[in-house]
């Protein structure tokens, strides 16, 4: 055979870029403190802390199911807000039903919705209106406009413009076009995309509860507060088995409006 | 009756897209628009309901009762009134694909129905019969409960046909109504358009002058934005050349690559 | 005689009105429960006011007084950097495991999809909170939940990516006698190859936004500082560090994207 060595010339284009991702991550790791063994040392002291805090608190099972209803509720109501919020917004962040100037604005406000966490929303809430529910509920419903209102005004800006000249032709106006033409052609993305933002709210709900919106998240906070870690290993049992029980609800009901076209 | 009186729209480069269009079409006719691309024919039919407001010139419409109308000059409130006068057929997909036919049949009198009861009751059940009367005309009452974006193509125009057939219009408008249709269909197609010039006026934009020859009762072909032809429909070949000539022979002239504005 | 064959319209509206009504009610009772009252917030809209008073105008003097901030900025960045490394890298070889084209053994498979799910289950809160009693607290801790986060995230998705794979080009190889491991190799790699980069990228952008929420738990950089000014009140400071954050993120969401671009749209050549 004629070949004695193997050439690496190919990989000489990604030479470059190797390096810079090198020093990039060692300048990192050096700001955070952290090297491949420290990280696999900190892994392992995570878990071993974890088995600490096994057997969970049977007892308290019990008393966490109030708070965990309470995490869901939030989040059903952060969702359902959120989605009217959104489809106003979507309505008007739609090049085919609203004027450009109009249009710009509303993206504008729907990008930076996105670019604030849902959490700094919850602490500026908590901030005007105190601890409880209500800023977790409204934190959760204005943070849904950036997801569900982006893709839901895409979705309606997709709709051939042709089908709503034919509406605006027979009579119709902007009201009706939108009642009779728009919503019906969005409306299993529409629940398609709340069922998935319901998922994410779940989990937030969770977080936000730990700051100070109540409900399950808060329980676990406290019982870290404590020190009862066997009483918070209890409550992320709790949280494990909504977060799976929702993403399984979710995901059956997505499915079934794919196979299904939609309930009604 | 439609009146066209001097319809004149420029670019703001000066070039005339229409160039003093005029013509009346009374009841009992059936008026085929023909002409080669971006001369101007579907802005002459979006100027006869509304969709295009040209620099100037008259457009009158006149109902059974002798009103008139002129299509430039009235406020929107009121365009929206004339509007349910007038029916309208487009190419392609254009009813709400998710609504069924029957639905489709009625949304033709949303400019007749109050927006509130629209909105929030939706359709009677006597507006639903004579819908389905409508769709015994056009020989699919046995689909009014599918979706209308399962329908084939010949049988969603029909739909359009029936729900202009619902509106009780003063004038029909249909652009390129077969141009996305096979054969057999588009012969369905005409032949139910035409029985309905005998109480209004028709007036279509096509792109089919064999299919104009045999259901038109008058041909006007529209050129650079100007009137050429206004007469039978029966064309001669040399006609047709003229017609379309300068088209043809730019298709075979390959060493220029003329782009066609696409004018809408 | 064809009355049969259609729904009347007021049949549908009286369906609809009925879900409607039913729905009202559920959403009222639990916001009866949850003594939340939507309106409330309009009726009460002062309080945002008074907030958005204090709030403005944000106080950029911070940056300067206080090296700390663009230390923490720092901390951030490298934060979400090596968690969206370190997790993606651990990830995919999680996935690699846990895909049914790669690992034939299915109690191989079983344990490490049971491990994705789980790490995809909970929440980075409880990571945050195991991890700064573990090493304590600050961007060490900061960067551990980012990983085990990143692996939640992605881990699944990964696996499906893989698992998306087309197996026929693999087939070809190993009908010529190529190993198991050479299939993955010439094979799955390129073809996953974009879709795994353009995920990684866009785990960084979102994992800013995690490290963000994090630094309020104790995770260290920004969300820490934006913390600290919240809670001695210093609001203009806080709204500063908002601002901050919104830059940070905008910034890392247009890396991201350039990235991508640049990667993927020339194409790895290899």
């Amino acid at each position: 055979m004629g070949t004695k060595k193997y050439s690496f010339k190919r990989y000489r284009k990604l030479l470059l870029p190797l390096i810079l991702l090198l020093a990039v991550t060692e300048g990192a790791a050096i700001v955070c403190g952290a090297t491949f063994e420290k990280l696999l040392q900190g892994l392992s002291k995570g878990l071993s802390f974890l088995l600490y805090m096994f057997p969970p608190d049977w007892s308290a099972f019990a008393e966490m199911l109030q708070p965990a209803v309470e995490s869901i509720l939030i989040a059903f109501l952060g969702t359902v807000f959120g989605a009217i919020l959104s489809i106003i917004f979507a309505l008007f962040a739609a090049s085919n039903l609203s004027n450009k100037y109009v249009r710009s604005i509303v993206r504008f406000l729907i990008g930076f919705e996105r670019s604030i966490p849902e959490i700094v929303i919850l602490l500026l809430l908590i901030a005007a209106f105190g601890l409880g529910a209500m800023a977790g509920i409204i934190a959760l419903s204005i943070g849904c406009i950036g997801m569900i209102g982006k893709l839901l005004g895409d979705t309606i800006e997709e709709i051939d413009v042709i089908m709503m000249e034919s509406m605006e032709s027979v009579g119709a106006n902007k009201l009706q076009i939108i009642a009779f033409g728009v919503m019906p052609q969005i409306m299993p993305s529409l629940i398609s995309y709340v069922l998935f933002r319901f998922e994410i709210n779940i989990r937030l709900s969770v977080i936000l509860g730990a700051v100070g919106a109540g409900g399950i998240g808060y329980e676990l906070e406290y019982a870290f507060g404590l020190l009862e870690y066997h009483r918070a290993l209890t409550a992320i049992l709790i949280i494990m088995i909504m977060v799976f029980g929702t993403e399984r609800l979710s995901l059956m009901l997505r499915n079934k409006i794919k196979t299904e076209g939609v309930l009604k | 009756m439609i009146e066209v009186k001097n319809l004149t729209k420029s670019l703001p480069n000066g070039r005339k897209l229409l160039d003093g269009i005029s013509f009346t079409v009374k009841k009992g006719e059936f008026v085929g628009i023909l002409g080669p691309s971006g001369a101007g024919k579907t802005l002459t039919l979006r100027c006869l309901n509304g969709l295009l407001k040209p620099d100037s010139g008259e457009v009158i419409l006149e109902d059974e009762k002798g009103l008139k109308h002129d299509l430039c000059k009235i406020n929107k409130r009121e365009l929206r009134r004339v509007r349910q006068r007038i029916g309208v057929i487009f190419q392609g997909y254009h009813l709400v694909k998710r609504l069924s036919a029957l639905e489709n049949v009625m949304i033709g009198r949303l400019g007749q129905i109050n927006t509130f009861r629209s909105l929030f009751y939706g359709f009677t059940d006597e507006e639903a019969v004579e819908a389905l009367k409508a769709l015994e005309q056009v020989k699919i009452a046995n689909m009014a409960e599918m979706k209308t974006g399962t329908l084939s193509g010949g049988e969603m125009q029909r739909v359009a046909i029936a729900r202009a057939i619902f509106q009780s219009p003063a004038l029909l408008i249909a652009d390129e109504p077969i141009s996305n249709l096979d054969p057999s269909n588009a012969k369905i197609i005409m032949k139910m358009i035409k029985p309905l010039s005998a109480n209004i006026p028709v007036v279509g934009v096509f792109h089919q002058p064999e299919m104009t020859a045999k259901y038109c009762t008058r041909i006007i072909a529209i050129k650079d934005g100007k009137i050429f032809y206004d007469g039978d429909p029966k064309l001669s070949n040399n006609m047709l050349a003229e017609i379309y000539g300068e088209e043809l022979s730019q298709i075979e002239q390959q060493e220029h690559a003329i782009p066609m504005v696409a004018v809408n | 005689m064809s009355q049969l064959e259609i729904i009347l319209p007021s049949k549908k509206y009286k369906q609809r009105a009925t879900t409607f009504l039913v729905s009202a009610i559920v959403v009222s009772v639990a916001c009866i429960y949850m003594k939340f009252n939507p309106f409330g917030f309009f009726a009460e809209f002062h309080y945002v006011w008074d907030l958005l008073g204090d709030m403005l105008w944000p106080n950029y003097r911070v940056l300067s007084d206080n090296s700390s901030l663009v230390w923490s900025i720092l901390l951030t960045v490298s934060m979400a950097y090596l968690g969206t490394l370190y997790g993606s890298f651990i990830g995919v070889i999680l996935a690699f495991l846990a895909a049914s084209n790669t690992m034939p053994y299915k109690i191989v498979r079983m344990i490490a999809g049971a491990f994705l799910s789980l790490m995809r289950v909970i929440p980075a809160l409880v990571f945050i909170l195991i991890f700064v009693i573990a090493v304590g607290p600050g961007p060490f801790a900061g960067m551990l939940t980012m990983v085990i986060a990143t692996v939640g995230t992605f881990g699944k998705l990964f696996t499906e990516i893989i698992e998306n794979a087309e197996s026929a080009p693999g087939e070809a190889i190993f009908s010529v006698g190529a190993s198991r491991v050479q299939v993955i190799r010439f094979s799955i790699i390129p073809q996953i190859l974009p879709s795994l980069i353009a995920n990684v990228l866009y785990g960084f952008d979102v994992n800013i936004r995690t490290v963000i929420a994090l630094g309020i738990f104790g995770g260290g950089g920004i969300g820490f500082e934006f913390q600290m000014a919240k809670s001695v009140l210093h609001y203009k400071d806080m709204t500063a560090v908002i601002t901050i954050m919104i830059v940070l993120i905008f910034l890392s969401e247009k890396l991201s994207n350039y990235l991508r671009k640049k990667i993927l749209g020339e194409g790895k050549l290899r």
